[in-house]
C-alpha cells in the first residue's frame, strides 16, 4: 500500500506536486486513449465478424461498455487539465497492439482473451492509487472488464473444439501475442518509478509484464494452445 | 434521445403478441426486403431466445446491414456521445431487471439482450438522423422493442420473437 496520502478530490490534486500531476494526467491520459482505440478497431468491428446474433449482439454490448470507459477515464482527464489535442486519436499515435487490423472473429476472441487479461493488469494495479477519483474508476471499470477477458476466453473455449477452430485460434495467438508484453512498458521505466514513488501505481513494469506472461499462459494451455516464444526478457 | 430511457423495454417477454405488433413485423420484413408473410415464432423464455440467437441468420442480418450501410452513407452517430451511453446503460439495466425476475442470471445473456437492444436503438437514431420515412423498417423494430418485446430475427425461414 501507498505511503503517499491520499489525494481524495480533483480540488485536492491540483494542490499536489508537478510531478505527481503529470504522472497522473500520463496514465489517466493513456486509458482513456487506449479503451477509444480499443472499441474503434477492435470491439466495434467486430459485431461484423460475429458468427451469430448472439455473438453479434454481445460484441455490441461489449463495444458500448469499452466506449463507456473511454468517456469515464477522458471526463476524468478534463477534471484534471490534459489538454483536448492530447486525447485525439488522430494526434496520438496508438500502442503497437492496436495497429494489427481485426481480420477475423477468431482473432477478436483471443485479443478479448489476452488483450483484456493485460487490461485487467493494469487495471488491478490502479485499485489502490493514491489518486480517490482514479482508484474509483478502476474499481468501477474492473468487473466489466474481467467480463470482456471471460467473454473472449468462452468463446475460444468453443473455438478449439475443432481442429480447424484451434488452429485459427494458435494462429491468432501467434499474431498477438508477441506484441502484447509491450503493453506494460519499458523495463527500468522512469515514469514507472514516479508513478510509485507517489503510490498512483503499486507494481514495477517488469513485474506487471511477468504476471501477464505467466497468466496469459495458465490462460492458453488448458486449450491445448501454446504462446509463442519471445524475445522480450520477462 | 433521451425518450429512449421512459420506453418499456423488456416488459412484454413472451407476452402474446397483438395484431398491431405482427403488422409491424410484416411491415419491417418487408422494408428490409424479405417476404412479409414469414410465419412468426414467438419465443417464451430467456432459455429459448439464447438457443434461437445462437443459430446463424445471415440472410436476415445482410439484409439489415445494407440499410444501415446505405443510412451512413448520409448520416454519422458519435458512439462514446455521453447522452447515447446512458441509454446503453439503461438498456442493459432493463434487461437485467427482465432477466432477473424471469430466474435468469445469465449476465453473458443479459449483455447479449442489451446489445440487441443497443443495436435497434443505434439503427433508430440513424434512421431518424437520414431523415427517413415513419414506416422505416427500423423505426419498425424499433418500436417492437418499445412495446416490451425482444425481436430475435429470421431463422429457418421464420421471424422470431421474445
Amino acid at each position: 500500500m501507498s505511503a503517499y496520502p491520499t489525494v481524495k478530490t480533483v480540488d485536492e490534486f491540483k494542490q499536489q506536486p508537478a510531478e505527481y500531476q503529470d504522472a497522473v494526467r500520463k496514465i489517466v491520459r493513456s486509458h482513456a486513449l487506449n479503451e477509444l482505440y480499443g472499441a474503434q478497431v477492435f470491439d466495434e468491428p467486430a459485431i461484423h465478424l460475429a458468427p451469430t446474433p448472439y455473438a453479434k449482439w454481445l460484441s455490441c454490448r461489449v463495444a458500448m461498455e469499452e466506449y463507456h470507459h473511454h468517456v469515464r477515464f477522458k471526463e476524468l482527464a478534463d477534471q484534471i487539465g490534459v489538454r483536448p489535442q492530447e486525447m485525439d486519436t488522430k494526434n496520438k499515435r496508438p500502442l503497437n497492439i492496436f495497429e494489427v487490423p481485426l481480420e477475423s472473429w477468431e482473432q477478436f476472441c483471443v485479443i478479448k482473451m489476452l488483450g483484456d487479461l493485460a487490461e485487467i493488469l493494469q487495471v488491478e494495479d490502479l485499485l489502490h492509487c493514491s489518486f480517490v477519483p482514479l482508484r474509483n474508476i478502476a474499481r468501477t471499470t474492473m468487473p466489466e472488464e474481467k467480463f470482456h477477458a471471460q467473454f473472449g476466453l468462452d468463446f475460444c473455449v468453443d473455438l478449439v473444439e475443432t481442429d480447424d477452430g484451434r488452429e485459427k485460434v494458435q494462429r491468432a495467438v501467434n499474431g498477438f501475442y508477441p506484441e502484447a508484453p509491450k503493453f506494460f512498458g519499458a523495463s527500468g521505466s522512469k515514469n514507472n518509478a514516479i508513478y510509485r514513488k507517489y503510490g498512483i501505481k503499486l507494481r514495477s513494469n517488469e513485474d506487471m509484464r511477468a504476471d501477464y506472461m505467466a497468466r496469459a499462459r495458465s490462460t492458453v494451455e488448458p486449450l491445448g494452445i501454446k504462446l509463442p516464444e519471445l524475445k522480450i526478457a520477462a | 434521445m433521451s425518450e429512449a430511457l421512459d420506453e418499456a423495454w423488456f416488459s412484454a417477454l413472451g407476452a402474446p403478441l397483438g395484431d398491431a405488433e405482427r403488422a409491424e413485423i410484416a411491415g419491417y420484413l418487408l422494408g428490409i426486403g424479405l417476404p412479409g408473410s414469414l410465419p412468426v415464432r414467438a419465443a417464451s423464455s430467456w432459455q429459448e431466445a439464447a438457443e434461437l440467437c445462437r443459430q446463424p441468420a445471415g440472410e436476415w442480418w445482410q439484409a439489415e446491414e445494407a440499410e444501415r450501410s446505405r443510412l451512413e452513407r448520409s448520416a454519422r452517430l458519435n458512439p462514446a456521445d455521453t447522452a447515447w451511453l446512458q441509454v446503453t446503460e439503461r438498456l442493459h439495466g432493463a434487461a437485467a431487471i427482465a432477466a432477473t425476475r424471469a430466474g435468469c442470471a445469465d449476465a453473458a445473456l443479459i449483455r447479449v439482450a442489451a446489445g440487441a437492444a443497443t443495436y435497434a436503438a443505434y439503427q433508430q437514431r440513424l434512421a431518424q438522423a437520414a431523415a427517413a420515412p415513419p414506416d422505416h423498417p427500423f423505426l419498425r423494430k424499433y418500436a417492437l422493442f418499445c412495446g416490451g418485446h425482444w425481436p430475435l430475427g429470421v431463422y429457418e425461414e421464420r421471424f422470431a420473437i421474445f
